[in-house]
């Protein structure tokens, strides 16, 4: 105990004291909790490392929605980064950010601290009045800044640092006395305020997220993420943003890391209506859709895709997807065979079907060829070429999106000519692809791609509905892991039934959680989640609580350069 | 299916590239149609996409022998006050005077401007339909060969530029139409059993409510849109008429008296008024095209002219509005006036492209198909 409390933080050391002010209904809560899963207790876990990551340009600007209002027109666009394993989430641990990009960032910044400073908005975001508006105000200052500064940071500025920044604006208000802007005289006060909250907001820590470990009080061999950084992982997991004010206070008094802490953190952020955009985060993220910025379909081949068709493809599949898993808490696995679903005009022409204006719930009819995730238009439009569908790539996507399995990049030098030539020999796709299996290098994979293509096969490359190609029939029957079935409503069933879906869900929803591909000795771990997942009926909010109240969410492993880190840091305090 | 909204799209598409693209892109719509008929419990629903008055042009302009008419502000300027005249020119004397004419001139039976000389359209040839079941003197022959074609409205404005291809009124009307949502009209067939062959369906005319929706390229329309039913305000727009449907055209009965809405954008309440309204249209699952045909009230066309169309448009339509409502008035072939034995309506087509939409009404659910 000793070695802990001289290694610890004093942070740590506040928590240690808390803890053992825990209360007894808390920790009774928490026997609750476990005493009432069906399911084995979580094994033993190494946990994750610390990241430092890159903050996205929609995590940026959720949390400056959540500190100036969403009044505030912050039109973020950072660069795109690498899909690893699944998902862009897994680079953003290894992304960093060139002077170009920070360019592109200060310029953002400039427009969010202009309008922050405008005479429109500064009196309800600026909480104190300044004595004079013309010259500096440290009081004002720093008040503004700590508040603002904690949210950013997301943890409370040192006195050091409220001090560095106030005294910066004073300067500036100095600098700026009496100058103009584009014709305008600068307000000295705000305009110095301006100044530092740009600062602000291109600074390392908020474009960054830097997470840091500590030893855990019940095992102090063992690490876990301090209070701050659980309360940044868990809030950029569930919402997608900062944490908040009360999240932030949880940290820093010790609720957080207190006995039932966490777990009344994770409820309320699961019941909070800011879960709502972090899952579409999570999903737009896993279904690969920012490939919908660069969709594109041959106007003359598809003149009824639009871009509007495309920007609603999406929307339709997170908000069906939303309302499944969260508002009605269905099984996950019944996504891909539920006929309930939302419509707006422009896509209901994809659909041949009458819409309201604006989006509404719609029930595809038990006579429609449309059931399930894999039947909407974002599926079938981003899975095919700008001018025909694919079986390839559409069962190439439900194998490495949906199934989590790796299909191999074709081996270098394919004639594709067989596939694209108009021969009227071979009217449908399943005669054209017929040579993939005929060709023993491309047989390999093709024989776990094109059987699951070929069932959505009745909907052409922009996702609209067809019983023929060319005038031939259309054949749609195929299999999957040898599963027969007729046509995307038979695929939607074997999908739901197929092991690997709600494993995959898992898997990517834990790295997601942590920031990255799970490694191997998370089996255990990822074991665990998964029959967790499938006793709680395979509900999205139990599976988020399971993983965010895991060990292994929290515990950091002890690489030596973590350990040289702590001690480092403990010996420099 | 698309249709193209202007007569420089069509010409640009006539080129050997565009036609393939065309042919393309017809043969996916023809494609999306074996699959997925719009025709649901025997209904079908079209909604007005291009519009034009039909002026049977010839490239060699044969039917304007005598050229164009000249009736541009400049032109009438010129006419009324010309230099060295004893008028002096005064802004009442003048300017207002002249849009005095064009907008206020409610009585005329006379050309105000008949100096100047109003050239009919000439020769033989025009589309339309054979209103009243006759051939006649004045009648024309349609350029398939059919006899007793009543389109007097042509005789009167087919050699006036504003009303041919890419003339401000050809052109702006249309774009009014497809942009001023005041101008959604649209047609319900109900009661079809074939879309090809059926001798007894309805034809039911409403005011939509929502805007068109174009196709990827911006330019053309898309079938499979939804219309909801302006109940409220539409109202004077609804008819419902019997046809019949044969080898794919659809014809009505006569509708006594249609109202059809045709407002510029930022001007309420402009409309035309069809006496013995007929309409023969070619139906596809994606389009009905062909021809709105019945005699025009003239006091009610005059009046929407003058309330619509800006000075800087009939100027550059080489257009007057004087001249026209003489012109309508000379050549009315109908409706005679009880008292004056004046004729009160004018025989006039208008072609028409029709896209399908789903037609909502109020009172119906949209849960599910």
């Amino acid at each position: 105990m000793s070695r802990v409390m001289r290694r610890s933080t004093p942070r740590f050391k506040q928590w240690l004291t808390s803890a053992f002010r825990g209360t007894v209904m808390g920790l009774l809560a928490l026997g609750a909790l476990v005493g009432c899963s069906p399911v084995d207790p979580e094994p033993e876990s190494a946990g994750t490392q610390t990241l430092t990551k890159l903050i996205t340009a929609e995590q940026y600007g959720n949390s400056l929605a959540y500190i100036f209002g969403s009044g505030i027109d912050a039109q973020v666009r950072f660069a795109p980064v690498a899909r690893n394993e699944g998902l862009l989430a897994n680079s953003l641990a290894s992304a960093g950010v060139s002077v170009g990009q920070v360019q592109t960032i200060q310029g953002v910044a400039s427009s969010v601290a202009k309008q922050v400073m405008d005479i429109e908005n500064r009196n309800h975001l600026v909480a104190c009045r300044p004595e004079s508006i013309d010259s500096p105000d440290e009081a004002c200052a720093t008040q503004f800044v700590s508040k603002i500064g904690r949210l950013l940071f997301r943890r409370a500025l040192t006195d050091d640092e409220i001090a560095t920044f106030v005294g910066q604006a004073s300067a500036a208000v100095k600098e700026l006395d009496g100058k103009e802007l584009d014709g305008e005289k600068l307000d000295g006060f705000y305009a110095g305020l301006e100044v530092v909250l740009e600062g602000l907001l291109i600074h390392p820590e908020v474009l960054f997220i830097v997470e840091s470990a500590e030893p855990d009080p019940n095992n102090p061999e063992q690490l876990r993420l301090d209070a701050h950084s659980l309360a940044s992982r868990l809030s950029f997991f569930l919402w997608n943003a900062s944490p908040d004010d009360e999240l932030l206070m949880a940290a820093e008094n010790g609720e957080l890391q207190s006995p039932g802490g966490v777990e009344r953190a994770v409820g309320r952020m699961l019941e909070s209506p800011r879960l709502v955009d972090g899952m579409r985060a999570f999903f737009d993220d896993m279904l690969v859709f920012d490939e919908f910025k660069t969709l594109s379909k041959d106007a003359t081949i598809y003149p009824e895709f639009t871009s509007v068709t495309a920007q609603d493809a999406r929307e339709q599949t997170l908000r069906t997807i939303i309302d499944h898993t969260l508002n009605k808490d269905e099984d996950y696995r019944d996504l891909f065979t539920s006929r309930s679903t939302f419509m707006s005009p422009a896509l209901a022409i994809m659909y041949g079907v009458p819409a309201q204006p604006g989006w509404a719930p719609y029930t595809f009819p038990e006579d429609s060829p449309r059931s399930g995730l894999l039947t909407q238009v974002s599926f079938l439009s981003l899975t095919s070429h700008p001018g025909r569908s694919s079986v390839t790539l559409r069962g190439m996507a439900l194998r490495e999106r949906l199934l989590c399995q790796t299909v191999p990049e074709p081996p270098p030098g394919i004639d594709f000519s067989v596939l694209t030539n108009p021969d009227a020999n071979y009217p449908t796709q399943r005669q054209r692809v017929a040579a993939h299996l005929e060709t023993p290098s491309c047989a390999g994979c093709h024989r776990i791609t094109d059987p699951i293509g070929l069932s959505l096969e009745q909907f052409d490359g922009a996702g609209g509905y067809r019983l023929t190609e060319n005038g031939a029939t259309i054949d749609a029957t195929g299999s999957l892991d040898g599963i027969e079935f007729d046509g995307a409503i038979g695929l939607g069933e074997a999908l739901s039934q197929n092991p690997a879906l709600p494993q995959c869900l898992v898997r990517r929803v834990y790295s997601y959680a942590t920031g990255g591909p799970p490694e191997n000795d998370a089996r255990a771990a990822l074991n665990y989640f998964n029959e967790d997942f499938a006793a709680q009926g395979y509900q999205l909010r139990n599976l988020l609580r399971t993983i965010a109240l895991s060990k292994a969410f929290s515990l950091i492993k002890n690489s030596p350069s973590e350990e040289e880190r702590l001690l480092a840091t403990t010996s420099s305090r | 299916m698309s249709q193209n909204r202007t007569a420089s799209k069509a010409r640009q598409l006539r080129s050997p590239l565009r036609t393939l693209a065309l042919f393309i892109t017809t043969l996916a719509a023809a494609s999306a149609a074996t699959a997925q008929s719009h025709l649901k419990d025997g209904r079908i629903g079209y909604v007005l996409t291009e519009r034009h008055w039909a002026i049977h042009e010839t490239e060699a302009r044969t039917e304007c022998p005598q050229g164009m008419n000249s009736r541009g502000s400049r032109d009438l300027f010129a006419n009324q006050f010309p230099e060295g005249g004893d008028v002096e020119r005064t802004v009442v004397n003048t300017r207002l005077m002249i849009e005095g004419y064009q907008y206020h001139t409610n009585t005329a039976t006379t050309d105000i401007y008949d100096s100047l000389p109003f050239y009919e359209a000439q020769g033989n040839v025009s589309h339309g339909l054979n209103l009243d079941g006759e051939v006649s003197a004045d009648d024309y022959n349609s350029p398939a060969g059919e006899e007793g074609i009543d389109n007097q409205l042509y005789r009167a404005l087919g050699c006036i530029a504003g009303y041919r291809k890419d003339g401000p009124y050809w052109f702006f009307e249309n774009d009014f139409m497809i942009n001023n949502g005041y101008n959604r009209w649209m047609i319900e067939l109900s009661g079809v059993d074939d879309l090809v062959n059926d001798d007894d369906v309805t034809v039911t005319t409403y005011r939509g409510l929502d805007s068109l929706y174009t196709d990827a390229t911006g330019e053309g329309f898309i079938a499979g849109g939804t219309q909801r039913v302006d109940a409220r305000w539409g109202q004077s727009f609804v008819e419902e008429v019997k046809g019949k449907i044969k080898d794919g055209v659809l014809t009505t009965e006569p509708i006594a008296q249609a109202k059809i809405p045709w407002s510029q954008p930022g001007v309420s309440d402009g409309y035309h008024i069809f006496k013995d309204l007929q309409l023969q249209f070619n139906l596809t699952p994606q389009v009905a095209q062909g021809l709105m045909a019945g005699y025009v009230d003239v006091e009610q066309y005059n009046h929407r002219f003058r309330t619509n169309w800006a000075m800087h448009h009939q100027n550059y339509g080489q257009s007057s509005s004087a001249s026209e409502y003489a012109a309508l008035k000379r050549l009315a072939d109908a409706y005679p006036d009880p008292e004056t034995g004046a004729n009160t309506a004018i025989s006039g087509a208008v072609e028409m492209t029709l896209t399908q939409v789903y037609i909502v009404h109020p009172d119906q659910e949209m849960g599910s198909e």
